[in-house]
């Protein structure tokens, strides 16, 4: 039981301490892939630590909101790791507070709340991001939601704990059609999800600001926290998609301390493949005009849909 | 029949190559640009030779191992090769003039693809078949040879309309490949040349186009002359 918890508490520091990394690795590695020298793979732990030093200016407009969506968003990225399998491949102490969708709820909650403050101080460039930002989550919730649909309907079941079981026992599942489509549904909305090409919102050139311009009016030690709670955001959605769906395997089984470490270990090799393949995807695609952004997510869209469609005929 | 005992995992990785052959036809029948035709095109020459080897390794058929090498050495490497010649020497990268747009034609597909789906849960079910593999493979056959003739009437480059006619034939090889597995090696050797010699006479005939008429669109073409 101890060690259960001990597990647990792991897996939420993993996620706390790995995300800032695997940011890094793929800064430092596109720019690789373009032939210039790229920063360092620390990079993203030093520019916490410098905005955490850093001195704290607040709007005169700004109320509450302002103060505790930082706060909020935070908390909800280091809650969803206890829901899904990040080190081991049974449920832990409180992994059963939620299913994929409470996970996909809390997630939201982030979100919606970063947009709440991004409207609370009043500045221009707060609303055109919050609004923009709600677009783009009205086109890629629906795929989402049918993704999600689609995983309960392969494995009879909306704990991420079942499928992942499924998927390492049924190799017939892993290979066939309804798999490997809501794969590469979810892989749209990943790259979506976590500004990636071709929408990548987190730019600061002020035509396509979308998540720059909703975060313009934080600094220091508040900045810091919604950058993090950024890169956690990504190292969860990356957890979900490797160990839901694309790499069930290397999980610790036991939960003893060499299998957490192995795990890690196996993390770190998935990530970095998946991360290749974010990689490769920003570097061959061009940025999309912003009324083409429905195009990736409708294709993403009609993948789901396949997918189901692929699930009911077996 | 193979299709009708397969094993779980034979029939997953059946389904998922014909589904996503079916998919590439999509993005033929979606797609405005020359080369992505030709590239969606290769892609799926590259899953049907893969489907012919894994239905070869499961099915025990050794002569399928063959097939699926021709398949990919010309379906997916050396026709893809002449058509992006034939490309390099057109002056035009895309389709200009469309009869339809390319979402309504990309509708009209869909149609298509529940049309074929009705004939073949008809015919499977006279026939009493009860594989789901078998299903899908006739639908996606059917759908495929629909989408073929629906690039052959709603283009009029002369280079859709080839791509047309190789989506058309991969579409009945890959209906053959799972309904019929284990034809003789010969018919198979004759398709492949039959696709290779009418893409060497539309390259031929592109040329002439070109020279005689400047473009290779069919639009252009209204006129009989002796």
């Amino acid at each position: 039981m101890l060690r259960d918890v001990a597990a647990q508490i792991a897996q939420v520091l993993a996620v706390l301490l790995l995300s800032p990394l695997l940011q890094g690795f793929i800064l430092r590695y596109e720019e690789r892939a373009q032939r210039s020298c790229g920063p360092s793979l620390l990079q993203p732990y030093r520019d916490l630590r410098k905005l955490f030093r850093k001195q704290l200016v607040v709007p005169a407009t700004a109320s509450w909101v302002f103060w505790t969506a930082p706060v909020v968003a935070f908390t909800a990225m280091l809650t969803v790791p206890i829901l899904i399998p990040v080190l081991t491949n049974y449920p832990l102490p409180l992994s059963d507070m939620g299913d994929i969708l409470g996970g996909g709820l809390i997630l939201t909650l982030g979100t919606f709340f970063v947009n709440l403050a991004a409207l609370d101080s009043g500045s221009a460039y707060g609303g055109i991001g919050a609004s923009r930002t709600v677009m783009i989550t009205i086109l890629a919730e629906p795929t989402l939601i049918l993704v999600f649909v689609g995983i309960t309907l392969m494995a009879h079941a909306m704990l991420p704990f079942v499928v992942n079981h499924l998927l390492v026992a049924e190799p017939a599942i892993y290979w066939g059609p309804t798999h490997l489509f809501l794969v590469a549904a979810f892989f749209v909305l990943l790259l979506a999800e976590t500004d990636r090409l071709p929408i990548h919102s987190s730019t600061h050139i002020e035509v396509y600001m979308i998540e720059e311009a909703r975060v313009l009016e934080y600094s220091g030690p508040l900045l810091a926290l919604l950058k993090w709670s950024g890169m956690m955001k990504q190292f969860i959605l990356y957890t979900i998609f490797c160990h839901v769906l694309l790499l069930p395997w290397g999980l610790s089984k036991l939960g003893t301390a060499m299998g957490l470490a192995g795990a890690v270990l196996a993390i770190l090799i998935k990530f970095g493949v998946v991360a290749c393949a974010v990689i490769g995807v920003e570097t061959a695609q061009s940025r999309l005009r912003f009324y083409r952004y429905q195009e990736p997510l409708a294709a993403a869209f009609m993948l789901a849909v396949l997918a189901i469609v692929a699930n009911q005929i077996r | 029949m193979l299709a009708d005992h397969l094993d779980p995992m034979a029939a997953s990785l059946f389904s998922l190559l014909v589904i996503a052959s079916l998919l590439l036809a999509f993005v033929m029948l979606g797609s405005r640009w020359l080369k992505d035709y030709m590239l969606a095109f290769a892609a799926q020459s590259w899953l049907i030779g893969i489907l012919s080897a894994l239905i070869g390794y499961y099915g025990g058929y050794r002569e399928l191992y063959w097939v699926a090498g021709f398949t990919v050495l010309f379906r997916g490497i050396v026709l893809p090769w002449l058509i992006l010649r034939i490309l390099r020497r057109l002056n035009t990268a895309r389709e200009l003039h469309e009869v339809l747009s390319t979402s309504t034609s990309l509708v009209i597909g869909a149609a298509a693809v529940i049309f074929a789906l009705v004939v073949a849960m008809r015919i499977t079910k006279d026939l009493g078949i009860t594989s789901n593999v078998v299903v899908l493979a006739l639908t996606v056959m059917f759908s495929m040879k629909l989408i073929g003739f629906l690039m052959l009437t709603l283009r009029h480059e002369a280079i859709s309309q080839i791509l047309g006619i190789l989506v058309l034939e991969n579409g009945i090889f890959l209906g053959t490949q799972i309904l019929v597995p284990g034809m003789p090696l010969m018919i198979e050797l004759v398709l492949l040349f039959d696709l290779l010699v009418a893409v060497a006479c539309f390259g031929v005939l592109v040329r002439y186009l070109l020279t005689h008429i400047g473009s290779t669109s069919s639009r252009d073409l209204r006129r009989l002359t002796g």
